[in-house]
């Protein structure tokens, strides 16, 4: 019946629109690539050093050759939102690692067995879903210590329950497709089709939503740091910064520059998941 | 219907209760067994002066020298009964500790919600009311960004700007009403960007759906059409969501009240959580997941009720199975 | 019947000059239309006229822009449409107005009966509410009033229980009798014009020929135009008087139906024409003769089905799905199960493919027990028996190029070496007429009927005996759907295969088939070659669906003419 919809010359052309980026989500690339150059190399973008600040210099306001100011012991503070990018991005990354792996075998394995498998791993994806999921990651991280590294498996673990659903969504979805049947039938073996059908479709909405829970990853790292379940200072992860900032709100650019730094990073990514999620 | 109804509201309530009870163990096994010996640690820590005799009484009181599945055992059947132990910080009841701070951080969260629920609706009813060279778009752009700001910056925004520069309300006085309200909205801004975005995506499916066509081909100007006919199918599966975001709420107040120097579970979990006080911490977090299971059990049990497209498994089908009965062929107007 | 000088329908072309040609200003007049979508324009320079009391019908396959068309003269286009050109509608310039100076026309001057009436109500509000709706555009201002009218035009459009109607969800009706309010609503404020947009095509054929009938019996009791889109060449011949053949949104020929029928002027409408299994049965003779070679000298049977029945628990309720069902197929020929949606033909087929078991009776395939196998034996039957799908959009892992899906089964199999399996897959595809620039693509690249061909390779390249074809046209266009069945045919006749064919189109099943089984509730009512089917049937149930072709029969059928319709089903 596709073929005779009325709306179908519409999504031809949304699809060839669709291959052209729009503006919003070439800046959003644009975006990604500043933030994972700087947590590569943060020399190769400031002079000044992250730990060690001149305090005749503090808290000096935005200026061109401060560009975010300077702290209360006189740190250059870009030098500082810089040199913690690297912390900041690399421990969302190992939360979005966990949770897509471990997440995305639970729901591959409860949506293609169904039964007794389902169901079990259905139980077990409920619980992770029914405590709110940022105390979740604070009593995980209270029981694996406190340290950056710990927050983003403790972040990892509580984003496990939202690719599990998605997939196990996805999952079923594949499995009832036609094409599976056909499969089937064409004398494919349970595991063939798992492997090389079932998995590579459904794979295909995952892709948006790590980009999403990336971003989403960034933003309860940071709140593990505001409440100092991160790296002590000297380390200035964009959450830690906020939180010290908050204690100089008369100065608010320690507050304003990392938390803009944090917004422009995480719009960007959920930018790009919306195009990813369009475009298919 | 009544018999269908009836078999999934007993198979959800058996299932509710199965996923509490698994989710207590497995806060239990968290706090519990996982590296590291808080209980003794803290004991032991010179600050709180406990000599050798009081630890080995106290740990001996907790049942903290039974085998693990022994003190499991003992820790549920009390929870089932309401009794959630004694904190081990300040050796008062769990219970009472709770009890103390919860009308504060349940004024916050309705109040959140409140600021949640008029927000979304009013920025993803927009989005269908606005035209778009009036700023639909812009509308459409806020629950993204809402979602990209955590919330403890929006918090440290208000602060900054109502409380330092126009002076509205003192950050020592976190319970005062202006303080109140902007916490809400703090803790609110986040949440109704989850509600907004699934109501503008049921909003723009069912504006797309051929019934919409249909409906403005009899004439129906944009806003009958909403208010007849896309509003109740759009908003109807929001009542789910709106139970799922319950767990938004209790996490993000556990940062607004940090942030805004609010006594509450927030900031009992969080002194807690610094001193290692385990008892607090699995009553705390067993509960959040009671409240939230059973308020997500309530919405899938009304929602069937609600929504007339919703048929349950095992419901008898009144669907005709001739193909075309209540045809006839011969009729003369 | 219009006389000459109501010419309703012409190309822009001859059109300059045509309005001195025409007494009274036609209701709709549509100008040098445009759409676009973007960059992309769907309908480029269309014009008409239609003409009081007249009807026209707008033909075209998919992308042919005929629903665009009828969208712009409702103002209803997607967004993102852009329509430039001129809309007149009863003197007015349709696209100049606001959309508050045009709304009060929708609906009250023109009403629209959509596509799929499954879709076309909101589902969480009461028939009798949204009528209301359209009542309220009647000059009535009392409520009871409008509520009588609403029964009576419910029980104009032949629904016996029009109060019950009024109460009922849109999910708890049928789809004709959906369709029934739809077109009950928008006859309600007599509008001038009705447009019905494939309001058939989502219906099963027996309820088609009704609503059909329905349309224009209203359109001549209400004195309504009928501006009618379909991709079904019959139909229009049968229901309109002026027809518009368009292609890729360009009006390929325009003009009186009985002329366009008699002697098609450009290449498209001929083609069209000559691909209409409705109106060529004979089409594929030669191609077909072989089988019926076959079949008289006493080929044995491929297949056999004895009493097989197969039911399942549905709501509690046991619904036999498949009753008593028996049929043979000799081999190198084709056996057609007919039916409409709910006959069972699908499960039959499913049972018959082993992917189902039957609750008794027994299915053997060249000889061998199928029923009652295990799986890895049925695997081995699947080397011989192969299945096409109804829809090529959904039988192919969008994620797989065409390579790998036409190798997929030899790898399975494990048939031959690599190099070997990749010569068969090449074999394949130019078997069903594919190059092998299309070896890279993935199915998302390809046309539908090129993914139908690669489905065919696909059960081909194994080389089975027997392939059963599960509606293997029903989402393709009659142009793509005439490739296909060519192909089909000629592979029957170099390799003798023997078909299973499943449809629900009487039309090309006479075309293609040898022998037919006619379902009906699980049950086959009749069965006999395709010859006697067609021109003796025996059974009620055969003759209302044979009755339920569009004959083709140019000009307007009279609803008043007596015809010989004999329905099996209707209650009254």
């Amino acid at each position: 019946m596709s073929l005779l919809s009325p709306t179908a010359p519409v999504t031809t052309t949304s699809r060839l629109a669709a291959l052209k980026v729009p503006p919003t989500v070439q800046l959003s690339f644009v975006v990604i690539a500043l933030v994972i150059a700087w947590s590569v190399a943060p020399g190769l973008f400031t002079s000044h050093s992250p730990i060690n600040g001149v305090p005749a210099d503090k808290l000096l306001g935005p200026s061109a050759a401060h560009w975010f100011g300077t702290d209360h012991l006189g740190r250059d503070l870009y030098a500082r939102v810089v040199h913690g990018t690297s912390s900041s991005v690399s421990s969302a990354l190992i939360a979005v690692v966990i949770a897509a792996v471990a997440g995305g075998l639970i729901g591959l394995l409860a949506g293609f067995f169904g039964g007794w498998v389902d169901i079990v791993l259905a139980r077990l994806v409920d619980v992770l879903l029914a405590i709110p999921h940022f105390l979740l990651a604070v009593i995980i991280v209270t029981a694996l210590g406190f340290d950056t590294t710990n927050a983003a498996i403790a972040t990892g673990i509580s984003a496990v329950a939202v690719f599990a659903r998605v997939m196990r969504a996805e999952v079923i979805k594949t499995r009832q497709a036609v094409f599976v049947e056909a499969s089937f039938l064409l004398g494919g073996s349970r595991w063939h089709i798992l492997l090389r059908h079932v998995l590579p479709n459904a794979s295909r909405s995952v892709l948006p939503l790590a980009v999403l829970q990336f971003g989403l990853s960034i933003l309860v790292i940071a709140s593990l740091a505001f409440l100092g379940y991160g790296d002590p200072p000297p380390a200035s992860d964009w959450g830690l910064l906020i939180s010290i900032g908050k204690d100089y709100l008369k100065w608010p650019w320690l507050v304003y520059a990392p938390a803009f730094v944090t917004i422009g990073t995480v719009l960007s990514l959920n930018r790009i998941s919306r195009w990813l999620r369009q475009t298919d | 219907m009544n018999n269908a109804y009836a078999a999934f509201a007993a198979r959800r309530l058996v299932q509710a209760l199965v996923v509490i009870l698994l989710a207590y163990v497995f806060t239990f096994v968290v706090v519990s067994i996982l590296p590291g010996d808080p209980i003794t640690n803290v004991l032991r820590d010179p600050q709180n002066g406990f000599s050798e005799d009081e630890i080995r009484q106290i740990i001996a009181a907790q049942g903290l020298d039974q085998p693990v599945l022994v003190q499991l055992w003992t820790s549920l059947t009390r929870f089932l009964t309401g009794d959630f132990g004694l904190s081990m910080r300040s050796s008062r009841p769990v219970g009472t500790l709770i009890a103390e701070v919860l009308p504060s951080t349940l004024i916050l969260a309705s109040s959140g919600f409140a600021v949640a629920l008029v927000l979304a609706t009013g920025i993803a009813y927009g989005t269908q009311l606005v035209p778009k060279r009036y700023g639909q778009g812009l509308l459409r752009g806020f629950p993204s960004l809402f979602l990209s700001v955590p919330n403890f910056v929006i918090g440290l925004v208000l602060i900054h700007l109502f409380g330092f520069q126009l002076g509205l309300f003192r950050v020592i006085a976190p319970n005062s009403f202006w303080a109140t309200v902007f916490a809400a909205i703090a803790l609110g801004i986040p949440v109704s960007a989850q509600i907004a975005e699934v109501l503008i995506a049921n909003l723009d499916h069912e504006r797309a759906q051929d019934y919409a066509a249909v409906a403005r081909s009899r004439g129906l100007g944009p806003f009958r059409l909403f208010a007849r006919h896309l509003l109740k199918p759009s908003s109807l599966p929001v009542v789910t969501i709106i139970a799922l975001t319950l767990g938004e709420l209790l996490g993000g107040s556990l940062i607004t009240e940090t942030v805004f120097g609010r006594t509450g579970i927030g900031s009992l979990v969080q002194r807690s959580v610094s001193t290692q006080d385990l008892p607090v911490l699995q009553a705390v977090v067993s509960l959040a997941a009671v409240v939230f299971v059973l308020v997500n059990l309530l919405a899938d049990l009304v929602y069937p009720l609600l929504d007339p497209r919703v048929k349950l498994v095992g419901a008898a089908s009144r669907r005709p199975t001739t193909a075309d009965d209540g045809a006839s062929q011969a009729v003369t107007p | 019947m219009a006389s000459p000088n109501r010419l309703i329908a012409t190309p822009r072309r001859d059109d300059i000059e045509a309005p001195s040609l025409q007494p009274a200003t036609p209701l709709l007049r549509v100008d040098a239309l445009s759409v676009s979508y973007g960059r992309q324009q769907v309908v480029s320079d269309v014009s008409f006229a239609l003409s009081r009391g007249q009807s026209l019908a707008l033909i075209g396959e998919s992308g042919s822009g005929k629903s665009t068309i009828a969208r712009a003269v409702l103002r209803l286009l997607p967004n993102g449409g852009h329509a430039t050109g001129r809309i007149t509608f009863d003197g007015r310039d349709v696209l100049e107005l606001s959309e508050r100076r045009f709304r009060p026309l929708r609906g009250r001057a023109i009403g629209f009966v959509p596509q799929d009436p499954g879709n076309a109500l909101n589902p969480v509000r009461s028939i009798g509410a949204q009528a209301m709706e359209a009542a309220a555009l009647l000059d009535e201002p009392d409520d009871r009033v409008r509520k009588q009218r609403i029964l009576e035009t419910f029980a104009q459009v032949g629904l016996d229980h029009p109060q019950r109607v009024c109460d009922s969800y849109p999910h708890q009706l049928s789809g004709g009798m959906l369709q029934r309010v739809l077109i009950g609503l928008a006859v309600l404020p007599r509008p001038a014009l009705l447009v019905a947009d494939e309001p058939t095509s989502a219906l099963d054929v027996t309820i088609q020929k009704r609503i059909l009938d329905l349309l224009t019996r209203l359109q001549s009791e209400l004195d309504i135009s009928l501006l009618l889109i379909t991709h079904d060449l019959a139909i229009a011949a049968e229901r309109a008087d002026a027809l518009v053949v368009l292609k890729d949104g360009v009006i390929q020929e325009a003009g009186r139906t009985a002329a366009i029928f008699a002697s098609p002027r450009s290449a498209y409408a001929r083609e069209l024409q000559a691909d209409v299994p409705a109106l060529n049965p004979d089409r594929y003779r030669a191609l077909r003769d072989p089988g019926f070679r076959r079949r008289e000298a006493g080929a044995t049977a491929k297949i056999e089905v004895r009493a097989v029945t197969k039911t399942f628990a549905v709501d509690g309720r046991t619904l036999t799905a498949v009753d008593n069902v028996s049929f043979a197929v000799p081999a190198g020929t084709t056996h057609a199960l007919v039916g409409e949606s709910g006959s069972g033909k699908t499960t039959t087929i499913r049972l018959l493919l082993g992917l189902e078991t039957p609750d008794s009776g027994t299915i053997s395939v060249a000889g061998e027990q199928l029923s009652g196998r295990s799986p890895a034996t049925l695997r081995a039957a699947w080397r011989h028996l192969q299945l096409i799908y109804q829809n090529p959009f959904t039988s192919l892992d969008p994620t797989w190029t065409v390579e790998k899906l036409v190798r997929e089964p030899l790898d399975r199999f494990g048939i031959g070496t690599r190099k070997a399996r990749n010569a068969q897959v090449r074999q394949s595809l130019a078997d069903v007429g594919l190059g092998e620039h299309l070896l890279a693509r993935k199915p998302g690249a390809l046309s539908g009927g090129q993914r139908q061909r690669v489905a065919i390779a696909r059960a081909l390249v194994l080389r089975p005996d027997v392939i059963v074809l599960d509606e293997p046209t029903s989402a393709l266009d009659v142009t793509v759907q005439a490739d296909i069945v060519e192909v089909l045919l000629s592979l029957q006749a170099n390799l003798g295969l023997t078909y299973v064919f499943v449809s629900h189109d009487l039309a090309l099943v006479r075309q293609l088939a040898h022998t037919v089984s006619v379902m009906h509730r699980g049950r086959i009512v009749e069965h006999g070659s395709v010859g006697e089917i067609f021109d003796h049937p025996q059974q009620p149930y055969t003759r209302s669906l044979l009755a339920s072709i569009p004959s083709g029969t140019t000009g307007r059928v009279s609803p008043s003419r007596p015809r010989a319709v004999v329905t099996a089903d209707a209650p009254g």
